[in-house]
């Protein structure tokens, strides 16, 4: 194995046995040559000392082991597996660095003998720390003399070898070598890498680096690119000529290349893609089928009405959410083959009031107004006075009759929307006095002495980040600061559960579409699945590098997509808590997420201003709404996904036409197969209109069933 | 909002002008002024704490002085203890694929409100009702009022500490035979320490003691009762006819 040969290679030096290492090194190179895929040889200039440097191809060849011919190797033990293992590096005089080639990907540490092992401890790469402004200004010489169609896809690789340069040495402790690089060097990053590298500036000593998680994860896991296979072979080529050892050790420790066939991107669509703290996706990352379509409705007997056309409908099937391209269609017997299956995961059965709910609905959705570019809806906005910027989170129920406000002083405040007041039930004393068999038991059960518009619930230590109602109204949910979730019940208005297990903020929770199962997401960068009943998380969701800031379900509460502070939206599985589709592209923390209601795509917006489109089945970016100038921090589809709309801190509200985003999508082989496609520049004909707030930033936006367009926002007097 | 200005030197002293600095260099431009005050009361706490702690671990080493090592313990254990961080993302992979391998569980149907055990509920009551003791006929006209305070003072038992009951009992109805307004508050009373037969026997007098009131005036419902820890006196109680009358507890309660 190569590893073991690299090993033993190394052993020998130190024993000083010059005469077998070379034999060995001969003949280890002959073999190198018969390997598949490319094995370069780079001759140094010492004598006697060659490195070999074996290139991975990105598949990963498998390797003939050298093993058989290995001098008493036999004792040693096998390395436990392919890890993304340094390359070696012994100090040595300026200019020799012996280097291991390795494949890429895997993450075992190799375990050796110890003479041996404190060499190759996956951090310490000795590169003489003088020299690391010279190789990265050698690169980047190189790139800017490279071919126009090169050059974009080649300079994917300044940032990330800016950063982790920069933490080698800081983790080294060369701290002045690392100034000197940071100084002159920061100023050629893309603008939109500044936070980060605001961040990074202020990480001068190694002890800084132990608490910052974030950065620990982007030094551990793999920063990946995707170039194009002629840009890679320049670079290859390049690297491995001008004995660029250590960038190209860099490379291939810290780096993932994905490579492709076909023609190199050009700036602008890779300035769409990139962004995130860990580089892209990698295509294998978005290839597991998704089941997006909805699920069925359940058929049950609709009560005749007179008013009620779709009441006739025996097989229950309402069409309140018309999917637009769904060929299915209103056939209730054909599976739709991008559906899950009903049982794929649990969920609650249908309470006789959900079945009432539903018929509601229906009546509802029968007086919706169809909404178009020709029509737009009505915005009624609800101002939260005197809040003096400390709303922090809204929600609003289903069938807009009540709305919830969380608070940075730690309350939870339920308002009615409608004139009907809030009531709670009786005390027990009282309840059993009345009759239960009336046909009103269900009014009776309330107590009218407390009736009132506002409810106040007190429990939270902690400003309050995310509500949300339960689609039957009787519970709320509620995430803090405080590192708990906790459940009240809209009946008594008290609190009945409080969920611990993040023991860090909490920045956004969400009651599944079919009640019972709730996700939610926080500060320890995972989002977890809680089911009411049960006081531990059912699922956890990990991989975010930072924050999880947005946890959203999709309408068939088969996964949940959640949207982080380190640019990313994953899409995760609830099955089995996999991850099934990381979205790559925005320019800052994610904070606003929306599913549409066929299932098939996924709006996102974040602190850059922008709107980002996805195609779930895909795995695609397949639009950008450009025009807002802040933080969009509400996206809402309209209830047959004609319209999206954002709201942002600019204090304006968007309205975007999303039949037309969607409509031309072409997606042929090449495109899902590299993952990339030409985004139109068509913001300003998707963008029917633009509303302005008097100067309220708008938190929440909410379409009745009825199409029409409810926004909230606490009035901020700057 | 507008950065403060720094550009009066006379009015911001100079920590807070760097405080404003640093705030610019991490590229944080719009916030509230009482932030930089917030900022430097965390920093001089934060600095004074760690060099306290350097101070006790230097000289536990029997140093003569304050050096970086003990600096950078005191900043090691500080760090653990209150500025923790969110768990490695390796640690946090391995229990998520823990916890993902268990199927999802199934759904009871017709199971009313779902909800967890109730222990891990927050639906239980968060007071206690004192229990019942018997009645003890009570001289007439005494209606004794159950201890009423606000703290705990409850593992003090005062009642043995009262020497002479009889005695006690004429001076303490004399002192409080003024009305106390008794409407709808919590209240405690306080029985000057002026009685001297029982000051000698307690040690320290409690602020809540024993009170005879004149019952008409008191109210059914005017009086919220706090409870605590009272049913060790209770037993202590049973022969001192001065003890507190249990009746009213009931009333009290049950508003």
């Amino acid at each position: 194995d190569r590893q073991t040969l690299m090993a033993v290679l190394q052993f020998l030096r130190r024993s000083n046995l010059r005469e077998s290492e070379e034999i060995l090194r001969r003949e280890a190179r002959l073999l190198g040559d018969d390997l598949r895929g490319s094995v370069a040889t780079v001759a140094s200039s010492s004598p006697g000392v060659a490195a070999v440097a074996a290139v991975p191809p990105g598949k990963g060849g498998a390797r003939a082991g050298a093993a058989g011919s290995l001098p008493g190797a036999g004792g040693r033990p096998r390395p436990a597996g392919p890890r993304g293992l340094g390359g070696l590096c012994l100090p040595q005089p300026r200019g020799l660095s012996v280097m291991l080639g390795h494949k890429v990907g895997g993450g075992i540490v190799v375990e050796d003998q110890p003479d041996v092992s404190a060499v190759l401890s996956a951090y310490n790469q000795q590169g003489d720390p003088t020299l690391y402004e010279e190789y990265y200004s050698g690169l980047k010489h190189f790139i800017e003399c490279s071919l126009d169609c090169h050059r974009a896809e080649l300079s994917q690789l300044f940032y990330p070898l800016f950063v982790h340069m920069y933490l080698e040495l800081v983790y080294n402790q060369h701290e002045s070598e690392a100034k000197s690089f940071f100084e002159r060097f920061h100023g050629d990053q893309e603008c939109y890498y500044q936070d980060d590298l605001r961040v990074l500036s202020s990480l001068t000593k190694k002890e800084h680096m132990k608490g910052n998680e974030t950065m620990l994860d982007f030094r551990t896991s793999k920063f990946v690119l995707r170039i194009s296979r002629d840009s890679y072979q320049l670079l290859k080529r390049h690297l491995q000529e001008k004995q660029n050892n250590q960038i190209w050790n860099i490379v291939q420790e810290h780096l993932y290349i994905d490579i492709f066939d076909g023609m190199p991107r050009s700036k602008q669509q890779i300035d769409a893609m990139v962004g995130s703290l860990a580089g892209e996706a990698k295509r294998e990352a978005n290839k597991a089928k998704v089941f997006f379509g909805l699920l069925k409705e359940p058929e049950f007997d609709v009560p005749l009405d007179d008013e009620d056309e779709e009441g006739e409908n025996e097989e229950g099937k309402p069409k309140k959410k018309k999917p637009k391209k769904d060929s299915v269609g209103s056939k209730s017997k054909k599976q739709d083959p991008n559906a899950p299956p009903q049982n794929r995961i649990p969920l609650p059965e249908l309470k006789d009031s959900d079945k009432l709910d539903k018929v509601m609905n229906m009546k509802e959705a029968a007086r919706r107004v169809r909404l178009g570019p020709e029509c737009l809806p009505s915005i009624c906005f609800y101002t939260f006075l005197n809040a003096y910027q400390g709303l922090t989170a809204v929600d609003i129920t289903d069938d807009s009759s009540m709305i919830v406000g969380g608070f940075a002083d730690s309350t939870v405040r339920v308002w009615s929307v409608t004139p009907k007041k809030l009531r709670s039930v009786k005390t027990a004393a009282d309840l059993s006095l009345i009759d239960k068999e009336s046909d009103d038991v269900l009014e009776r059960i309330m107590d009218e002495k407390t009736a009132s518009e506002l409810k106040i619930l007190y429990g939270h230590s902690g400003p309050v980040y995310g509500t949300s109602f339960s689609p039957d109204r009787n519970y709320l949910l509620s995430c803090s600061e405080d590192g708990t979730v906790r459940l009240w019940s809209l009946q008594t208005f008290t609190c009945l559960v409080g969920y611990k297990g993040h023991n860090y903020p909490v920045w956004d929770t969400q009651f599944s579409p079919y009640g019972y199962y709730f996700v939610s997401g926080g500060h320890d960068r995972v989002a977890r699945l809680w089911a009411t009943d049960h006081y531990q998380p059912l699922r956890i969701f990990a991989g975010h590098l930072a924050d999880v800031t947005c946890t959203r379900f999709h309408p068939n509460s088969n996964y949940i997509a959640t949207g982080s502070a380190d640019r990313t939206v994953r899409l995760w599985d609830v099955l089995n808590g996999n991850c099934v589709r990381i979205f790559t592209g925005h320019k800052g923390p994610i904070h606003s997420l929306a599913f549409s209601p066929n299932g098939r795509f996924l709006a996102t917006g974040a602190t850059d201003g922008r709107v980002l489109l996805w195609d779930i089945g895909h795995g695609l970016m397949v639009g950008e709404l450009k025009g807002h100038t802040d933080t969009i921090y509400a996206l809402r589809f309209s209830r047959d996904g004609e319209i999206l709309a954002s709201g942002s801190m600019d204090n304006t509200v968007r309205l975007w036409d999303a039949v037309k985003a969607f409509e031309d999508l072409e997606t042929d082989d090449f495109t899902t197969a590299t993952g990339h496609i030409n985004l139109p520049e068509n913001s300003q004909d998707l963008l029917l209109g633009t509303y302005m707030t008097k100067s309220t930033p708008v938190v929440h936006l909410h379409f009745t069933r009825r199409n029409l367009l409810l926004a909230a926002g606490a009035y901020s007097s700057q | 909002m507008e950065p403060p200005k720094m550009a009066s030197p006379k009015s911001a002293p100079k920590d807070a002008q760097v405080m404003a600095q640093i705030l610019k260099d991490m590229g944080i431009t719009e916030y509230e002024p009482r932030v930089i005050n917030q900022m430097l009361e965390f920093a001089y706490r934060y600095v004074t704490t760690i060099l306290e702690d350097a101070k006790i671990y230097s000289s536990h080493a029997k140093k003569s002085s304050v050096d970086a090592d003990d600096v950078r313990l005191a900043i090691q254990c500080r760090t653990d203890q209150s500025f923790t961080s969110p768990p490695p993302r390796d640690f946090l992979l391995d229990i998520a694929r823990q916890k993902n391998q268990t199927p999802l569980p199934l759904i009871k149907p017709y199971s009313g409100p779902r909800l967890p055990p109730d222990r891990y509920c927050l639906t239980a009551p968060n007071y206690r009702l004192k229990s019942m003791q018997k009645k003890v006929s009570s001289s007439a006209g005494r209606i004794t009022v159950p201890r009423l305070s606000v703290g705990a003072v409850s593992s003090r038992p005062s009642t043995p500490t009262l020497g002479t009951p009889s005695a006690q009992t004429v001076s303490v109805s004399a002192k409080v035979g003024t009305p106390v307004s008794l409407t709808g508050q919590r209240f405690t009373v306080q029985i000057p320490s002026s009685q001297a037969a029982v000051k000698s026997a307690t040690p320290t007098t409690p602020t809540v003691q024993n009170v005879l009131i004149n019952p008409s005036l008191i109210g059914p419902k005017n009086i919220l009762i706090t409870t605590n820890m009272v049913s060790s006196q209770n037993t202590s109680n049973e022969s001192n006819p001065l003890k507190r009358k249990h009746d009213d507890d009931d009333d009290y309660d049950n508003l």
